[in-house]
């Protein structure tokens, strides 16, 4: 069907068999190449090892303690190949967890709940970004992370739809996906991420991380 | 039955005559003397303490000072029961639970609170009261027999002079010749013989004293009703909130791998076939609308998962069956029930709801044990009142070999169904040789 994926080779970690089989399934049908499936984190860590996939999705609850070790391991994935993407999900969104995901930038990093494969189009959007080098976090990540956060002063500055354009963009969107989400032209958009960037203290740089610096610092609150 | 006489009645009385012969020389019998005597010296040593501190204390409590002094002797009296403890401990092997320690408070202040508010201390002091009576009778009773014994079997070899002073029990036996100077060949026998007589009585009339003793300690050095009581609730509470924990755990752990799983997936086969019917073209119409039937298929099957499995779980938190009884909810579950079970419930009145949402888990636990591991073709399922117990009884015709031990590779969780029994001051007990049958047992406070 619509692939665009470009054979995207991926690593599902997922300890519930009705939902690895329905996800290898769902991948399968978009183009993707699922490398392997696994169900416990250590084999995670093995299947990315050997197959070294363009993103390994993963769940956070896994055996063998059944705590965060999906986490664990997706980490030490970050820590050893930084190349490949990591979309972990999960039923529960923990702002700690996000918080350690982050930790080591935004770049390749996707945080969902899990519920957001029902919407096959979004999901896939989210896993291809991930695999090409961007950010998804679940809308209740950001929500989250915006409660937790004790200093707001940095983001008092803001305007309410530039903090609406700003939360969009910490999900990880495009500007033209901002733009049809608050049905305003691109041009809006654009006009309101620049200030966005001069309000954060944020100027154009050769590397341009811009966006990824403006939602950590929106993250960071 | 044919009931086993042990022996005639000489044989009985050669057996009391040899008990009563060995006694003298039985370890026993000396250390209880030994505790008599470092116990009431002990004691009266505390009670002069405790005496001159009272003096003391209260002469001076006009200036505050005696406050901390009759402090300090009720901590010492505290003190002393621990020694008696001891003793009690080493030379009887007695071991005797002590009381708790009185709450830690900061300040000297605080130290004067706990120490004069220490119930312990005042009953140790109480103990120290009573001990002075008891002293005066086992002197009277029982030390007094064991001097007389010494002196009158020791009386040939110390001269008659030295047991004589004592002997007056020796001359009470040979009346004719009492008070004679010097004594007579027939005395002196006579006290000799009736110093062999009491060092077999001595030991009994000591035994008796220190029983009384302990008796005595048990009631005032121990820890009283009212806080062992406390310290029984406080464990069974932490059980309680423990098992309470665990409930919520299992059922967020059989929410989280069961039904929301389910749903996702559920909700991700209805989200690809959207997608699939969104993108419908004329080209790949017939293949897709095929697999959009699959994938609705699929999701169908996964719903009605999911409303089977939701229900159980349901079920599992409390039985609705519950709620016209046991006796229904009982038959209930054995009719479910992989092993064909026959029920006997014998009930007349309702337990409290507790009690019987636990003798309901029980049961189907064990007989989903039964269905698992026992390789049973019938089991049985019983309910009955039993005095104060409600005793609810698993058998079934299968291999045996069931054990309550923890460390046993079998994941009966028979360990597990004893500790939430023991939550409510029940038991469990298991019969079951390799081989079978199998009978487990759990009563049951009828009143949690």
């Amino acid at each position: 069907m619509n692939s665009g994926t470009d054979t995207l080779r991926v690593v599902i970690a997922e300890d519930s068999a009705i939902l690895r089989d329905g996800l290898v399934q769902l991948l399968a049908d978009r183009g993707f190449v699922v490398t392997r499936a696994v169900s416990d984190a250590p084999s995670l860590e093995q299947a990315v090892a050997a197959d070294l996939p363009d993103v390994a999705v993963v769940d956070i609850r896994m055996p063998p303690t059944f705590t965060d070790d999906g986490l664990r391991a997706a980490l030490a994935v970050r820590h050893r190949y930084p190349e490949v993407g990591i979309l972990v999900f999960s039923q529960y969104i923990e702002t700690r967890y996000a918080a350690e995901l982050l930790a080591g930038g935004a770049a390749r990093i996707g945080y969902l709940l899990k519920d957001r494969v029902a919407d096959v189009a979004d999901f896939v959007e989210a896993l291809v970004r991930v695999a090409s080098g961007g950010t998804a976090l679940d809308p209740e990540v950001v929500t989250q992370l915006m409660g937790a956060s004790r200093r707001t002063d940095t983001l008092a500055a803001l305007s309410a739809r530039e903090r609406e354009v700003l939360a969009l963009m910490a999900e990880g969107r495009t500007n033209s996906a901002i733009a049809t989400g608050l049905v305003v032209s691109e041009g809006a958009v654009e006009k309101h991420v620049a200030n966005i960037f001069a309000k954060l203290n944020l100027p154009a740089t050769p590397t341009d991380h811009r966006r990824v610096l403006a939602v950590l610092r929106y993250l960071e609150g | 039955m044919q009931v086993q006489v042990p022996g005639s009645r000489a044989a009985e009385a050669k057996r009391l005559v040899r008990a009563v012969g060995r006694e003298p020389f039985r370890m026993r019998s000396w250390a209880e003397l030994g505790f008599f005597l470092a116990g009431s010296a002990l004691a009266l040593s505390g009670v002069l303490l405790l005496g001159a501190v009272g003096v003391l204390g209260v002469g001076l409590s006009v200036v505050f000072v005696g406050t901390f002094v009759l402090a300090g002797g009720l901590r010492t009296a505290r003190g002393l029961g621990r020694w008696q403890r001891l003793l009690a401990g080493r030379l009887l092997g007695e071991q005797l639970a002590g009381p708790e320690a009185p709450p830690a408070r900061p300040g000297p202040l605080g130290w004067l609170r706990s120490s004069l508010g220490d119930r312990a201390a005042w009953r140790a002091v109480a103990y120290l009261a009573g001990r002075i009576p008891l002293t005066v009778f086992g002197v009277w009773f029982a030390l007094s027999v064991w001097v007389e014994a010494f002196s009158g079997v020791l009386s040939p070899f110390v001269g008659h002079a030295a047991a004589g002073r004592f002997g007056a029990f020796s001359r009470l036996l040979v009346p004719a010749e009492a008070g004679s100077h010097p004594p007579g060949a027939l005395t002196r026998v006579g006290v000799f013989l009736g110093g062999v007589v009491l060092l077999f009585i001595a030991p009994w009339t000591m035994r008796l004293v220190v029983q009384l003793d302990l008796r005595l300690m048990r009631l005032l050095l121990g820890p009283d009703a009212a806080s062992s009581r406390v310290r029984s609730l406080e464990v069974s509470r932490s059980k309680t909130l423990d098992a309470t924990t665990e409930t919520l755990r299992r059922i967020e752990r059989n929410l989280h791998d069961g039904t929301q799983a389910q749903l996702v997936a559920l909700a991700m086969r209805l989200g690809q076939a959207k997608d699939k019917l969104d993108h419908l073209t004329p080209v790949s119409a017939a293949a897709d609308v095929a697999a959009v039937r699959r994938l609705v298929d699929e999701a169908h099957r996964g719903a009605k998962e999911a409303i089977t499995d939701l229900r159980d779980m349901a079920r599992g938190i409390h039985p609705p069956a519950l709620d016209t009884g046991l006796e229904n909810a009982l038959a209930t579950l054995a009719a479910r029930s992989a092993v064909p079970t026959e029920v006997t419930v014998s009930v007349q009145a309702r337990p409290s709801a507790a009690i019987e949402a636990i003798s309901y888990f029980c049961a189907a636990e064990l007989l989903a044990n039964v269905a698992q591991h026992a390789r049973a073709t019938r089991a049985s399922l019983s309910c009955a009142q039993h005095g104060p117990w409600l005793r609810i009884v698993v058998r079934d015709n299968g291999k045996g070999g069931a054990a309550l031990d923890r460390a046993g590779s079998s994941s009966s969780g028979l360990a597990g169904l004893a500790d939430r029994v023991a939550t409510v001051d029940g038991h469990l007990s298991v019969a079951s040789p390799p081989g079978g049958p199998t009978a487990v047992t759990v009563d049951l406070p009828w009143r949690s």
